[in-house]
């Protein structure tokens, strides 16, 4: 099964912007992180989409589900193709071959030309309409999100902070990269939160986790 | 699509087996009742869940899908209506108690009679409850006790009377919550443990609750918290009389010629339309979705919808709004531990004061700001990617909370849930559209309840606070309430005091809809013990001859 979608120029592109996004500075980015091979991952079709909770593979789409994801991704493809393109077509009118050929500072302007002229458009979801995402204004998600309403820039910072911070069997946070960088002591693996052994209990107050620690195997 | 045989008639035919549809399965079948269940969503064992924040929260392995189940907003009826998943639910076996953390504060006995307590006030509709605190206290206990609840007794200063305590003490004290409970003691307010649908220690056979990071919004795979797939199905299940069928989606109850509901019409999986005959219908589809099924059931007698003489299907909707301020501290406060809903709350700015210039007031409660990992929020004011961005992740994440509201927004006759004219889901049936404008007493409210939380960020320590301000109402917190009010008036009301439809004798709903206010705190505690009362209710009418014939 194909675990690619993107060609040649598309990857380094998407891998350049990315690397603006989440910049490496003394801890690693999103180059590191392997968020690249994430969005890959997601775009590639319906095969790598949902780990199996026990993280052994994945999970088989069919039939309505299937279909809308499908849909989703048809729609994301899109606005990927037409996203690179609009970059690399803001570089060539500073003078450079492409976008991924700019050095980072360059980079960061197209970037920021693309959100506010996002930003101004009114009948499009922005970086401050969102629901959910980073896009959303919210401290905390309660309601879960809808990708496909958002334009190329905002999708695309999504989809980073979602392969340097999710879990590392859908391609990104390589080596839990993510999870050092930010201090979250996550689970050796899917398998250990669902068989239960996970536990942040000794995350709580002082003392707390010694006074149930009959209860719980994991500590 | 072809009829297909006709399913045995049941005694008892609940439509949704989420909290309410669960809970009330479990006291018919354990009366000896034979109820059928028709659940929309799949019916998932605990082995399907995972900790997979990817998949949970960003792929709708637990959310409703936008694009099959897709629903509709507006401000006002002069607008038009644009697509937005407004205040979604999980639609499976369990319903929304399958990916919660479980906060069950109990409401008071001033929530039963706000009206009373604070008046009219102008543009919104509110109403006292037909019943009474007392009258719903000992079924409080029982789910309480069904659930192990994990809580203290006594420890909330504003709770009304309690005839028990809690099956277990409170779960352990997170460091989230130490802060919190801090604040509140320097600013001398009570707080107290919130009350948790999980176990601190083994209870009634089952495990200890796992303290993993991944619980709120998550599936549990290690069936050891409490919720309706865990602990209401399994029992009802066990009594033999519980015939629950997953991936059957009713898209409409029929009458017979004397004004009772007939059957109820249901899609397969496979598309196959069933019709299920029973002598009692119980909606516990959620408020929006009991109310669309009421709507899209029309007939001679009901033009406008299901029991719907009174143009109350679906208005008065209320649904919360969750809103906080957000502290970050020197110290860590690792508030993702335990999935950052293993929490301490406040009533202190839950009851009525007049004093404050609005009606009514909220729990308050703390919680973690990820659920658990920073992919889906960000602080407002705060760029969304670049090297600030990912300084800010680095610096919040162990050192920030959020102190959070749960909004009371006022009933008002014009915000409402009716069919949406043009979009249909992936079953073909027309959508709920959401008409919702908040009441000034909304954001009046909600600025007080978020400024309290302020206050205790700052009387614990934190070097610097956020105020998130709740300007609409999104339905972020999949509360939803009011779409068919109880009351003992036809002309105000769709349903009486035992939630059965004034206009139809063998048609009861016992999820959020009943409510005739959303009242400030957590509601599914009361869904489930006002459908326990009910499901109690129904079967000492069973028992008696006369009642079979005339009800």
């Amino acid at each position: 099964m194909p675990d690619t979608f993107f060609d040649p120029h598309q990857r380094s592109t998407i891998e350049a912007a990315m690397a603006r996004i989440i910049p490496t500075d003394d801890t690693p980015g999103a180059r590191e992180a392997g968020c690249i091979d994430f969005l890959e991952r997601t775009l590639s079709g319906l095969d790598y989409l949902f780990a199996k909770p026990d993280g052994s593979g994945f999970e088989v789409l069919e039939g309505r589900s299937a279909r809308a994801w499908q849909t989703r991704l048809d729609i994301m493809r899109t606005k990927y193709a037409d996203g690179i393109r609009d970059l690399d077509a803001r570089a060539e009118g500073l003078g450079a071959r492409d976008f991924a050929s700019l050095d980072p500072e360059r980079q960061d302007e197209v970037l920021r030309a693309v959100e506010r002229d996002a930003a101004a458009a009114p009948t499009t979801a922005t970086v401050s309409t969102g629901l959910a995402g980073p896009v959303s204004a919210e401290p905390a998600l309660q309601q879960t999100s809808t990708e496909t309403d958002l334009d190329f820039l905002p999708l695309l910072v999504t989809h980073t902070r979602q392969g340097f911070y999710a879990d590392p069997i859908y391609g990104g946070n390589r080596g839990r990269v993510g999870w050092d960088v930010i201090g979250f002591p996550g689970p050796a693996s899917l398998k250990a939160v669902h068989d239960g052994t996970y536990t942040t209990l000794r995350y709580f107050a002082e003392g707390e986790a010694e006074k149930v620690k009959e209860f719980h195997d994991g500590l | 699509m072809a009829f297909e045989t006709k399913p045995r008639r049941a005694d008892v035919c609940i439509i949704g087996a989420g909290a309410s549809g669960a809970a009330a399965a479990k006291v018919l079948c354990e009366a000896g009742v034979k109820v059928v269940a028709l659940e929309k969503g799949p019916w998932r064992r605990r082995e399907s869940f995972g900790g997979d924040e990817l998949a949970n929260i960003n792929r709708y392995n637990l959310w409703p899908d936008p694009l099959l189940n897709p629903r509709t907003w507006r401000e006002t009826e002069d607008d038009a209506a644009r697509e937005e998943m407004f205040c979604p639910v999980p639609q499976m076996v369990g319903g929304g108690t399958v990916h919660w953390q479980g906060w069950l504060p109990r409401f008071t006995a001033d929530d039963f009679r706000m009206r009373t307590v604070a008046g009219d006030l102008p543009g919104a509709s509110l109403a006292d409850w037909p019943i009474t605190y007392d009258e719903l206290e000992p079924y409080y206990l029982k789910v309480e006790w069904a659930f192990g609840v994990s809580g203290e007794a006594g420890a909330n200063a504003f709770e009304s009377h309690r005839s028990g305590g809690y099956p277990c003490p409170p779960m352990p004290v997170s460091r989230y919550a130490q802060k919190f409970r801090q604040g509140c003691d320097a600013l001398g307010w009570n707080s107290f443990p919130t009350p948790q649908a999980a176990l601190s220690r083994p209870f009634n056979g089952r495990r200890a609750t796992v303290v993993s990071a991944f619980a709120q919004q998550h599936g549990d795979p290690t069936g050891t918290r409490s919720s309706a797939l865990n602990v209401f199905v399994p029992d009802a299940v066990a009594t033999g009389n519980y015939d629950l069928r997953p991936n059957s989606t009713v898209g409409e109850l029929v009458l017979d010629g004397d004004g009772r509901i007939r059957a109820a019409v249901y899609q397969d999986e496979d598309g196959g339309v069933f019709e299920q005959e029973a002598d009692v219908f119980i909606l516990a589809c959620g408020a929006m979705e009991t109310a669309r099924l009421m709507l899209l059931s029309r007939s001679g007698r009901f033009p406008n919808g299901l029991a719907n003489d009174s143009d109350l299907v679906g208005r008065n909707v209320t649904f919360h709004e969750y809103s906080a301020a957000v502290g970050l501290y020197d110290d860590p406060v690792y508030a993702w531990a335990g999935g950052g809903y293993v929490s301490a709350s406040t009533f202190q700015h839950y009851g009525h004061d007049a004093a404050r210039g609005f009606v009514s007031g909220g729990h308050i409660a703390v919680a973690g700001v990820g659920i658990p990992l920073p992919i889906n929020w960000r602080l407002p004011g705060t760029p969304a990617w670049g090297a600030e961005a990912k300084r800010i992740d680095r610096e919040h994440y162990s050192h920030s909370l959020a102190v959070a509201m749960v909004l009371h927004d006022m009933p008002q006759h014009s915000n409402r849930i009716d069919l949406d004219d043009s979009l249909v889901d992936a079953w073909g049936l027309p959508v709920a559209r959401t008409t919702l404008k908040p009441h000034a007493n909304d954001l009046a409210q909600g600025r007080y309840l978020i400024d309290r939380g302020a206050d205790i960020l700052e009387a614990s320590g934190a070097r610097s606070v956020t105020k998130v301000y709740a300007d609409r109402v999104t339905g972020n917190c999949s509360h939803q309430h009011g779409t068919a009010r109880m009351g003992d008036d036809p002309d105000t009301s769709v349903l009486d005091r035992w939630c059965r439809a004034h206009a139809v004798p063998n048609l009861y709903a016992v999820d959020g809809s009943p409510f005739p206010t959303g009242t400030g705190a957590n509601p599914t505690l009361t869904i489930m013990a006002n459908a326990w009362r009910v499901a109690e209710h129904i079967v000492a009418r069973r028992g008696a001859p006369s009642a079979r014939t005339s009800s």
